[in-house]
């Protein structure tokens, strides 16, 4: 109830700020060391000094998180104002003239960072922000260039206990600065005010008040923004320094939002992910899986094709395991085929594999997750994207969320919806289980039947929906893959078009996915959910990371299972061959992320052994079944691909999709009716569910330490 | 001055040990020179000074006689080295080197020999491959 | 250009009993600039019987081997003015830059902090260090490859170094028959270390008012 209570003041106060700031549009002519700029009155000084390209130097303020105001590094002086002012709070004035670079401001610069420097300790060369750390840029940028330090027995450092703050974040808390940015960020973005300060003066500390653990799905962030050393990332502590890693810029698939990463990696080992900024996708932040989990690619790879002899699998070469593979597809009929597709396949091996398939004249390629193939099904492509895109929320008044939990689903889009909550009075309504999504909502109920009586105007909260301007409804996949699943969707599909407002391009029906490879697998045309596998029982399964054991090899009676994958999971078990493929920072490939913007990824590291790029494999494999499929290099391959959907090749855009209308009459007859004796679930609930969630997250060591912190930290007292 | 040189030469033998040992030690160290016994280190090599030679040749060593002719330059050990290259004039015997629990035993240069250095990972591999029927 | 050449020709100072010497009017017609002899040619002089019998006698009697024999003989009983090595040593300075150590402190724990700051700074990129945090928490190595054969024994690894961990030890005699006994890796420099300990003190004793 405090958490809440805390919540909505802060919620309040921003609200005020904005309010207060869009009343005079005006503009107003500031000076900054003679440049004129002009500005939005409102505007602090830092932000009139970065449009003329200066840069203040600054600890505490962020441009995503709200004014603190308490490093003062950035003071400037203001001419005819007697003490220099903190450029990141204070907002400019008609006039003024803005010295960033006077002896005064130098002055207070170096004073500044002596007091900073006299209670940090300089521990440099083992501290692991060293190489990008701000406060050693700053001191030699804006410091003095001689020390008054003259306690050379070290008698009055300032020293703090570390704290415990799970295994994802390393604390050294004598090289804190208290520019509280972690906090604001725990407050703000994750939404969980477990961090403060307590104490003042030299006494100040951060600190989570009583013995906990800083659990989120967004707590590596923090490590980003901690300007010095004091939180550090504990799988990466000691092992690496920014100027010795080559940074690959690629996109996190480990779940469906497609955040942009960097991948950092020294002598072809990945040594961390840290976010890449893209304000259309994941701002700055990238959830604790995406960032954590890459110490599951070193771990269960598959780095050797193996065949299964006398009912083991044993390593081959790749000429012998493609030969075992071809021998089977040519003494299988095409009827006999199928495929099945796992959730981290790329469109380049979905397009390749279907290529190859369809030309053994085999029809049955299916995806892993599901997906309602009643009515129009997957044809039309806005009725399984999340049409309103990541960034409508921000422009949305209200939110409706069926059957998902978007906290632990695509946790990045949660904190924009967080972020929309505490800035635009987004309200938010949910049906599903009741479960903390870091803001406050209402809670319609969990059962299927609200959909309906929500588009019949039969329930309470109806009315709100009718006089929302920008509603969004957001179904999450999972509801759908249940047995009315179908249902469901088009309940929830006819809510929306009967709240789509005809004169404004607003899109109301959203689908959020989890798995990054299902939207480009659906616009390619495959088809979703292994259910026809099950019936067809075929005597050759391909399955492509196929690792949520969605079929069982023991309803397939005599079939042959050929695993290309990564990982040794699920899929691999079953398998009678494996071939070796590339994990999403091994090769050039193509995702789509849920809102349908294409994206690639590119390679950081070669992949391990033996193990080749998938399309490749898929290429070879088809030269030995006597196929040849027509491209060799990625270029043409993606030429094909453009063919199939031209979507697929239009990197980082988003094609318009809208066919709310057309898709509508199409829900003639459904499978099945609402079933509202079984209750709207999720999977993904708290915080110990959403760490291990594929092949690559499963095999990380980190995210099982992650998941055993979860659950000691629920038998925490506080 | 000739007569000096025959002199000294039979000086030198003298303190030598006499003819047959002087021819010895002229076969196995290629010169016959006598000095001052600074020192004898842990391994037997016995270290000599005479200042009436000039800089450089006024130290020298004599290997310790096990080695018999596999003597190498890598036999003197640290303490005597910085003496030996006329670093310090204080030889270890005079000024002890400090002595710690961890400190290791002089090796000469092992090369060509199989006690030789031969490089190895002091890493794990990075990457752990899947092995069937184990999770 | 045919003036010039008219010129050059009618100037009878260059012309000798040999032709156009001095000049070659080629070299100016192709602007490849000039040359002049300046060396004379020496007139042949008519030998006298004396000098006749000098030389055949020089060449006879091997003169020039004979006394160079002398001088070589002369030699033999004069102090060599070379080093009998290995038995003698040239003087070395305490600063000198040979093998690769790294150090420990008199604990016996090992001195390096894998800040990676000589990896950083070393121009011929031989030195390869990995880390981790070892069990107590303590920043170190795991991995400390030195390519002897790539270093250029700067000496910039040991400048670099905060805690005097790595540096270059007094020992050149470290030559090998294989090039990869010069692959060093962590276990060697170390061991190197404690082999060297005592004269890398004394070294760094030795120089520390210069540091």
């Amino acid at each position: 109830m405090l958490r809440r209570g805390v919540s909505s003041s802060l919620r309040n106060a921003l609200q005020v700020q904005k309010r207060s700031a869009a009343s005079a549009p005006e503009k107003i002519e500031v000076f900054i060391d003679d440049q004129s700029v002009m500005v939005e009155p409102g505007t602090t000084v830092l932000q009139a000094a970065a449009m003329v390209g200066i840069e203040i130097p600054r600890f505490c303020y962020h441009e995503r998180l709200s004014v603190a105001g308490n490093c003062r590094m950035c003071l400037v002086e203001v001419e005819k104002s007697p003490k220099p002012v903190a450029a990141c709070a204070m907002p400019v004035m008609k006039g003024w003239r803005i010295k960033t670079n006077s002896p005064l401001t130098k002055k207070a610069r170096e004073g500044v960072m002596e007091f900073l420097l006299t209670n940090h300790p300089l521990d440099c060369p083992i501290c692991d922000q060293g190489g990008e750390c701000d406060l050693q840029d700053q001191s030699m940028a804006f410091g003095s260039d001689r020390s008054r330090f003259t306690d050379v027995n070290y008698t009055g450092k300032r020293a703090v206990e570390d704290k415990d703050l799970g295994p994802l974040v390393k604390t050294v808390m004598t090289r804190c600065i208290q520019c509280t940015r972690c906090v604001r960020f725990a407050s703000e973005i994750a939404g969980i005010p477990t961090l403060g300060s307590t104490g003042r003066g030299q006494e100040m500390q951060i600190g989570t008040y009583v013995e906990k653990m800083f659990l989120s799905e967004l707590s590596g962030n923090v490590i980003d923004l901690c300007p010095v050393g004091a939180l550090t990332s504990k799988p990466y502590t000691f092992t690496a320094r920014p100027w010795e890693t080559r940074k690959t810029e690629s996109i996190d698939v480990l779940d469906a939002v497609g955040s942009n990463i960097v991948v950092s990696t020294r002598a072809g080992d990945v040594m961390r992910v840290i976010p890449k900024n893209n304000d259309d996708v994941n701002e700055e932040w990238i959830s604790d899986k995406a960032r954590f989990s890459y110490d599951g690619l070193k771990r269960q790879r598959l780095t050797t094709p193996m065949v299964r002899k006398n009912g083991e699998l044993e390593a081959c070469d790749w000429q012998e395991a493609l030969m075992v593979v071809a021998n089977k597809i040519a003494t299988t009929p095409g009827d006999r085929m199928a495929a099945l597709v796992g959730g981290l396949s790329d469109a380049e091996t979905l397009t390749a594999l279907k290529d190859l398939m369809n030309h053994l004249e085999c029809e049955t390629l299916c995806t892993e997750e599901k997906f309602p193939m009643d009515g129009a099904g997957t044809d039309l492509r806005s009725n399984y994207l999340l049409n309103s895109r990541l960034t409508g929320v921000e422009e949305a008044d209200l939110v409706l969320i069926i059957g998902c939990n978007p906290r632990f689903e695509s946790p990045v889009f949660n904190a924009r919806i967080r972020k929309s909550w505490i800035a635009n009075e987004l309200d938010v309504a949910v049906i599903g289980p009741k479960v903390d999504l870091t803001y406050t909502y209402d809670h319609l109920g969990d059962s299927p039947k609200t959909i309906a009586d929500l588009a019949s105007g039969n329930h309470e909260f109806s009315q709100r929906l009718k006089t929302a301007k920008r509603p969004m409804i957001i179904v999450g996949s999972e509801a759908l893959q249940r047995e009315d699943g179908g249902a469901i969707y088009s309940a929830a599909h006819k809510l929306a078009l009967s709240l789509q407002n005809t004169t404004e391009d607003w899109k109301v029906f959203n689908v959020l996915h989890r798995v990054a490879g299902q939207v480009a697998a659906l616009d390619l045309g495959y088809r979703a959910g292994a259910d026809e596998i099950a019936a067809n029982k075929p005597a050759l399964l391909y399955m492509l990371g196929a690792d949520e054991a969605a079929v069982d090899r023991k309803d397939l009676q005599n079939c042959f299972i050929v695993y290309q994958g990564h990982h040794g999971d699920r899929g691999a078990e079953q398998a009678d061959v494996i071939l070796p493929g590339c994990a999403y920072t091994e090769k050039q490939a193509t995702y789509v992320n849920t809102e349908g913007r294409t994206q690639q990824t590119f390679p950081a590291v070669t992949p391990p052994g033996l193990a080749r790029e998938d399309w490749k494999i898929i290429r070879a494999l088809s030269e030995f079944a006597g196929v040849g499929l027509p491209y060799d290099n990625i270029e043409e391959l993606r030429g094909r691909m453009s063919e199939i959907a031209p979507n697929l090749v239009k990197y980082s855009v988003v094609e318009e999709a809208n066919y709310f209308a057309q898709a509508g009459p199409l829900f003639g007859k459904l499978a099945s009716a609402l079933r509202s004796d079984e209750k709207l679930d999720t999977k993904l609930k708290g915080l110990e569910d959403f760490f291990m969630t594929d092949s690559i997250s499963r095999a990380s060591a980190t995210m099982a330490k992650c998941v055993q912190a979860a659950m000691n930290e629920k038998k925490n007292r506080h | 001055m000739i007569i000096d040189k025959v002199h000294k030469t039979l000086r030198v033998i003298q303190e030598n040990g006499g003819w047959l040992n002087s021819l010895l030690k002229l076969y196995r160290y290629d010169t016959l020179k006598s000095g001052r016994l600074v020192g004898t280190d842990d391994y037997g090599n016995r270290y000599y000074e005479n200042k009436e030679y000039f800089m450089g040749r006024d130290r020298w060593v004599e290997y310790a006689d096990k080695v018999r002719l596999d003597y190498d330059g890598s036999q003197i050990p640290a303490e005597w080295y910085g003496w030996m290259h006329h670093k310090t004039d204080i030889p270890p015997t005079l000024r002890p080197p400090p002595k710690y629990k961890w400190l290791a035993q002089h090796t000469e240069n092992m090369t060509g020999t199989s006690r030789q250095y031969v490089p190895y990972d002091t890493v794990p591999p990075k990457i752990q491959p899947w092995i069937p029927g184990k999770k | 250009m045919a003036a010039l050449v008219r010129t050059l020709l009618r100037d009878k100072s260059h012309i000798t009993a040999f032709g156009l010497r001095y000049v070659r009017t080629s070299s100016i017609l192709q602007g490849q600039g000039e040359y002049i002899q300046v060396n004379q040619i020496p007139e042949k002089e008519l030998m006298t019987r004396e000098a006749i019998a000098d030389r055949t006698a020089k060449l006879f009697f091997f003169e020039e081997l004979v006394r160079g024999m002398m001088v070589t003989l002369g030699m033999i009983f004069k102090e060599p003015a070379t080093i009998n090595y290995p038995f003698e040593k040239g003087p070395l300075s305490p600063r000198f830059r040979g093998e690769h150590a790294l150090r420990r402190y008199p604990s016996g724990e090992e001195r390096c902090i894998a800040c990676k700051l000589c990896e950083a700074i070393c121009p011929a990129q031989a030195i390869t260090i990995e880390a981790e945090e070892r069990a107590d928490g303590s920043r170190r190595t795991t991995r400390y490859d030195i390519d002897m054969t790539k270093c250029i024994y700067c000496g910039f690894c040991q400048e670099a170094c905060p805690v005097d961990a790595i540096v270059e030890g007094p020992n050149f005699e470290y030559s090998t028959e294989t090039h990869e006994e010069l692959l060093y890796n962590k276990e060697k420099l170390l061991d190197n270390g404690d082999k060297w300990e005592p004269e890398i003190q004394a070294n760094i004793r030795a120089d520390y008012l210069y540091r």
